[in-house]
C-alpha cells in the first residue's frame, strides 16, 4: 500500500504538487490521471524517493521509501523507459539491478521470458525500440516479485499489440492482490484498465475514487432526437419541462425527459423520427467537467 | 468548397540567396541566445580573460624583486596582462564544440536540417554568428584586461601602451585568437558529433600536444612547437616572440587559421554526405 | 499466487530476501556497481586509450633521446634524469584516469540510469561508496600496470652512454608507484567531480582546466610569497612530487600524497552531501 499525507513539493515559489492525501489500495489498478504537467511524475518520484517532498510525506507499506533495505521485494517501477546506458546489454543492466537487492541472477532470465526479451537479451539497448525499451523498464519492474508496482505512462510510443499486452499485464498483476499504480493522460486507456483513480490537476487532488463513481458523478443522462420538424419539436418537449439545445446540424440534445417518453411524445404527435438515442457521458466527460472548475471531489473514505 | 488552402511562401521570398542566409542567421542567433548555457559560458570567458589580468599581473608585481636579471629582460608586459586567454580558451573551446554536439545529442540536429536543408549553410551560418559573438565579447575583454593589467605594473617594472609598437596588434589579436578557437571547436563537434570526443580532440590539439611535445629532447622540440595550432595562433597576442624559432604574429595566426581552415573543409564534405 | 489478507501479498521472492545486514547490503551495492562497471564500454576505451598513448609516449621520448644523445650539450646531459623522463607522460595520463572517474557517474547521469539506481538502492552514500572502492581497486591496478609498462618500456631504449634506471631501484620503484597513485587519486577526484557537475562536458572541461591550463599559466610565475602558499599545492604539482626527482619549489612526496588524498576526501564531502539533499 501506498499512502500520502499532504505531500507537498515545491520547486522555487512554484508548487508542482500541494496538499495530497491519498492511499493506493492493493488488488486493483488504480489509475493516475492528469493533465500533462499535473504533477503526476513529481509524485511517483517522490514515491520512490527520489525527489524530497518539500513537506507532508508519502510512505510505502507504512514506511519512507529511503528507510528500505531492499526495496525491489515491496515495490518495482517504470519510470522513464529511455533511462539505461546504450552501450549495456539488456541482461546486463537487469542483471545489475537484481544485483543491487540480491535478487537470485535466474530471477532475470525470469522476467527477461515474461516481457519476451529472452531473444535479444544480449543486445545492446540502444538499439531497441521504444517499445522495447518499455517491455525491458516493466521487466526492471517485475525483478523483486514486489506487491507494489509503480508505471509511469506505460503505453507511451506502443502499438495496439504492446497496449494490449501492458493492459493484460496490469490486470493480472492487481487480481494476483498486487497494488498498482499507473499514470497517464490517455482517458480511454484508464477507462479500460483502472479501477479507481486518481485525478490531479495542477498539483491538487481532484477526485479519489472508483472509475464508475466518477463516471456516475453529476452525470446527465441525455437523449439525441433528430426530428423533420425539429421546430416543433423542441417546443413541446419544452412545455413537458425538458431542456432541449438545438445543434447546428438540426440534431436536438434534451436533458429531463427519458427517450420512452419522448418516443411516446413523437408518436402521439405525428412526429417522424430519424433518430432516438440514449447518451451517457464518458469518463473524458466527467475529466472536463472536473478539471474545468478544479474542485476537490472526495469519495467518502470507506470505514 | 474545402476551407483549407495550402500554405505558400510569399513570391518575394521564394527565391534569394540573401533571404535564405538572413533566415539561417536569425535562426542560429536564436538558438544560441536561448539556451542557458551560452551567456553564462561568454560572461565567464569575459570573467576570465580580465581576472587573469588582475591575478597573474598581481603576481608578477608582487615577485618582480626575485626575478633574475633575464627573467626581467624577458618579460612581456602585454603578454602577461592577456594571458586570462589561455584559461578563456577553454570555455570559448568548449562553447564551439557544444553548438554542434548538443545539437546532435538531442536529436534538435534533424530539425534544423529539416528547416534548412542547405547544411553546408547552416554550419557555416552557425559559425559567422559564433564567431562574431566571441570576437566582441574577447576583444573587449581583451581591452579591459591589457589596462587593468598595466595599472598593476608600476615602478621598476616595465608596462606597456596602446601605442607601442605591436601592442595595440596583439590586444585585438587576443579576440581574433579566441574567435578562431570558437570556429576550430565548431569544426571538431561537427567532424565528432560527440561532446566528449569533441572536446577530448580540441583540447588534445590545444594543450596537450604542447605538453608532449615538451617532453622531448630541447632541440627537438623547439622545431616542433612552434607549428602546433595553439603555439602558432597564439603568435597573434605577444609582443615578444617566446622563443627564437617562433613564427611571427601573423605567419603564426595564418598557419593556425589554416588549420581551421583544413577542418572545416573536411567537416563539410563530409556533412554533405553523411546521414544526420 | 495466494491472495493474502494483509493489505499487500507475500510475493513469490520473497521469500529468499536476502539478510538485513549492513555487510550484505553493501555487498549487493558492490556487486551491481561492479556489473555496471564491467559493461561500460566508454570506460575500458578511456583505460585502453591511456595506456596505449602512455605507453607510446615513453617510448618515443625515451627514443628521441637515445637518438639524439650527441646532438645535447653538456648542461642539457648532465640534467637528464632517466626515471623522470620516463615518467614524463604522467603529466597528461592525469587526464585520462580523471576523465574514466568522471565517465563512472556522469554516464548514468546522461541517461537517466541513475534513477534505477537509487530506486533499487536509496541508500546513496553507499552507492558512491561501492563506485569509489571498486574505481579506487581497478584505477590502481591500471595504473600501476600502465606506468610499469611504460616505464620499462622507456628504459629498454635506453642504453650507451645514456644514463637509464631500472626497477630494481628502490627511487625508480617509488616514483612508479606513487605515479600510479597519483593517477589513483585522480580518478576518484573525477569521480567526485562528476558527482558534483553530473555532466561529462562540464567534467572534461574542468579536468583540462586544471590538470593542463592551471599549471602552465601559474608554474613560472615569479616565486614570492603567495607562489609559495598557493601554486605547490595544485592537483597536477602533487602529482609531480609523487613522481619527479626535481622538486625544490614544490611540497615533499608524502605531505604531497596526504594532500591530494584530503583534495580527494573534501570533494567526495561535498558530493555526498549533494547527493543526500539533491532530487535524483
Amino acid at each position: 500500500m501506498i499512502e500520502a499525507r499532504e505531500l507537498t513539493k515545491r520547486y522555487g515559489h512554484k508548487a508542482a504538487v500541494s496538499g495530497l492525501d491519498f492511499r493506493v489500495e492493493p488488488g486493483r489498478v488504480t489509475g493516475f490521471l492528469g493533465p500533462n504537467g499535473a504533477g503526476k511524475s513529481t509524485t511517483m518520484r517522490m514515491i520512490l524517493g527520489l525527489d524530497l517532498p518539500s513537506s507532508g510525506s508519502v510512505t510505502v507499506n507504512g514506511r519512507r521509501y529511503q528507510g528500505m533495505v531492499w526495496p525491489l521485494y515491496e515495490i518495482g517501477a517504470l519510470l522513464d523507459a529511455r533511462a539505461v546506458h546504450p552501450g549495456r546489454s539488456a541482461y546486463n543492466h537487469l542483471h545489475s539491478l537484481a544485483a543491487a537487492n540480491g535478487i537470485p541472477r535466474s530471477r532475470v532470465d525470469v522476467v527477461l521470458e515474461q516481457v519476451g526479451l529472452t531473444a535479444v537479451a544480449r543486445k545492446r539497448v540502444g538499439g531497441f525500440s521504444l517499445g522495447m525499451s518499455q517491455r525491458l523498464g516493466i521487466a526492471g519492474a517485475l525483478l523483486g516479485d514486489p506487491g507494489i508496482l509503480l508505471f509511469d505512462e506505460p503505453v507511451n510510443g506502443l502499438d495496439p499489440d504492446g497496449i494490449l499486452w501492458i493492459r493484460t499485464l496490469m490486470r493480472s498483476l492487481a487480481a494476483e492482490g498486487r497494488t498498482v499504480l499507473v499514470s497517464s493522460h490517455l482517458m480511454s486507456e484508464m477507462a479500460l484498465t483502472a479501477d479507481h483513480l486518481l485525478v490531479i490537476g495542477e498539483g491538487r487532488l481532484l477526485a479519489d475514487m472508483s472509475l464508475d463513481e466518477l463516471i456516475a458523478r453529476d452525470a446527465t443522462d441525455r437523449v439525441e432526437v433528430r426530428a423533420v420538424d425539429h421546430h416543433r419539436l423542441a417546443g413541446e418537449l419544452r412545455t413537458l419541462g425538458g431542456e432541449v439545445t438545438l445543434e447546428p446540424d438540426g440534431t436536438l440534445l434534451v436533458v429531463g425527459v427519458d427517450s420512452a417518453t419522448i418516443g411516446e411524445l413523437a408518436a402521439a404527435q405525428g412526429h417522424v423520427l430519424h433518430q432516438l438515442r440514449d447518451v451517457t457521458s464518458s469518463l473524458e466527460e466527467a475529466y472536463f467537467r472536473l478539471t474545468e472548475d478544479s474542485v476537490v471531489y472526495r469519495a467518502p473514505v470507506p470505514a | 468548397m474545402n476551407a483549407h488552402t495550402v500554405q505558400t511562401v510569399p513570391a518575394e521570398r521564394r527565391y534569394g540567396l540573401r533571404a535564405r542566409l538572413r533566415a539561417t542567421a536569425r535562426s542560429e542567433w536564436v538558438k544560441l541566445w536561448s539556451v542557458r548555457s551560452a551567456p553564462a559560458v561568454l560572461e565567464a570567458t569575459a570573467v576570465v580573460i580580465v581576472v587573469g589580468a588582475l591575478v597573474l599581473s598581481s603576481g608578477y608585481r608582487s615577485g618582480w624583486a626575485s626575478l633574475s636579471a633575464s627573467e626581467r629582460a624577458a618579460f612581456d608586459p602585454t603578454y602577461t596582462s592577456l594571458r586570462g586567454i589561455e584559461l578563456a580558451q577553454l570555455f570559448v573551446g568548449a562553447l564551439g564544440v557544444l553548438a554542434v554536439t548538443s545539437e546532435y545529442g538531442t536529436g534538435l540536429i534533424r530539425a534544423t536540417l529539416a528547416a534548412t536543408p542547405q547544411r553546408t549553410q547552416v554550419l557555416v551560418v552557425k559559425g559567422l554568428v559564433l564567431g562574431a559573438v566571441v570576437w566582441v565579447v574577447s576583444t573587449a575583454s581583451s581591452f579591459g584586461a591589457f589596462a587593468l593589467g598595466q595599472r598593476l605594473f608600476t615602478g621598476p617594472m616595465p608596462h606597456a601602451a596602446l601605442g607601442d609598437p605591436g601592442v595595440l596588434r596583439a590586444v585585438l589579436g587576443g579576440g581574433l585568437y579566441l574567435t578562431l578557437i570558437v570556429l576550430f571547436g565548431t569544426a571538431l563537434g561537427a567532424l565528432s558529433r560527440s561532446t566528449p570526443l569533441g572536446l577530448a580532440a580540441l583540447f588534445g590539439v590545444l594543450l596537450v600536444l604542447p605538453l608532449m611535445v615538451n617532453l622531448l629532447p630541447g632541440s627537438l622540440a623547439d622545431r616542433i612547437l612552434p607549428y602546433l595550432p595553439g603555439e602558432a595562433g597564439a603568435q597573434v597576442w605577444h609582443v615578444m616572440p617566446p622563443s627564437p624559432r617562433s613564427l611571427g604574429p601573423w605567419q603564426g595566426f595564418a598557419l593556425f587559421a589554416l588549420y581551421v581552415v583544413v577542418s572545416a573543409g573536411a567537416v563539410l564534405r563530409l556533412t554533405r554526405r553523411r546521414d544526420v | 499466487m495466494p491472495i493474502g489478507t494483509t493489505d499487500t501479498p507475500m510475493p513469490a521472492a520473497q521469500a529468499q530476501r536476502p539478510p538485513v545486514t549492513p555487510l550484505s547490503r553493501g555487498r549487493a551495492v558492490l556487486a551491481s556497481e561492479w556489473i555496471k562497471l564491467r559493461s561500460l564500454r566508454s570506460l575500458w576505451t578511456t583505460a585502453l586509450a591511456g595506456f596505449g598513448f602512455s605507453v607510446g609516449l615513453s617510448f618515443l621520448v625515451c627514443s628521441s633521446f637515445q637518438s639524439r644523445w650527441h646532438t645535447l650539450g653538456a648542461q642539457a646531459q648532465a640534467h637528464f634524469h632517466p626515471i623522470d623522463i620516463s615518467l614524463g607522460f604522467l603529466q597528461i595520463t592525469s587526464l585520462f584516469f580523471g576523465a574514466l572517474g568522471a565517465l563512472v557517474v556522469t554516464t548514468e547521469y546522461g541517461t537517466g540510469e541513475i534513477r534505477g539506481t537509487f530506486v533499487a538502492t536509496p541508500q546513496r552514500p553507499l552507492v558512491l561508496a561501492a563506485k569509489a572502492l571498486l574505481l579506487g581497486l581497478l584505477g590502481f591496478g591500471l595504473a600501476l600496470v600502465t606506468v610499469s609498462a611504460a616505464f620499462l618500456l622507456g628504459q629498454s631504449r635506453l642504453s650507451g652512454a645514456v644514463p637509464h634506471a631500472s626497477l630494481a631501484d628502490p627511487r625508480a620503484a617509488g616514483a612508479v608507484l606513487g605515479g600510479a597513485l597519483y593517477l589513483t587519486l585522480t580518478a576518484l577526484l573525477g569521480l567526485f567531480l562528476g558527482v558534483l557537475v553530473r555532466s561529462t562536458a562540464i567534467a572534461i572541461s574542468a579536468l583540462f582546466g586544471v590538470f593542463t591550463v592551471l599549471p602552465v599559466l601559474v608554474n613560472n610565475l615569479p616565486k614570492g610569497l603567495v607562489w609559495r602558499h598557493t601554486v605547490p599545492y595544485l592537483p597536477s604539482n602533487l602529482g609531480f612530487s609523487l613522481w619527479h626527482s626535481h622538486i625544490e619549489f614544490l611540497v615533499r612526496p608524502m605531505p604531497a600524497g596526504s594532500t591530494l588524498a584530503l583534495y580527494v576526501i573534501v570533494t567526495a564531502g561535498a558530493g555526498l552531501a549533494l547527493l543526500r539533499t539533491r532530487d535524483g
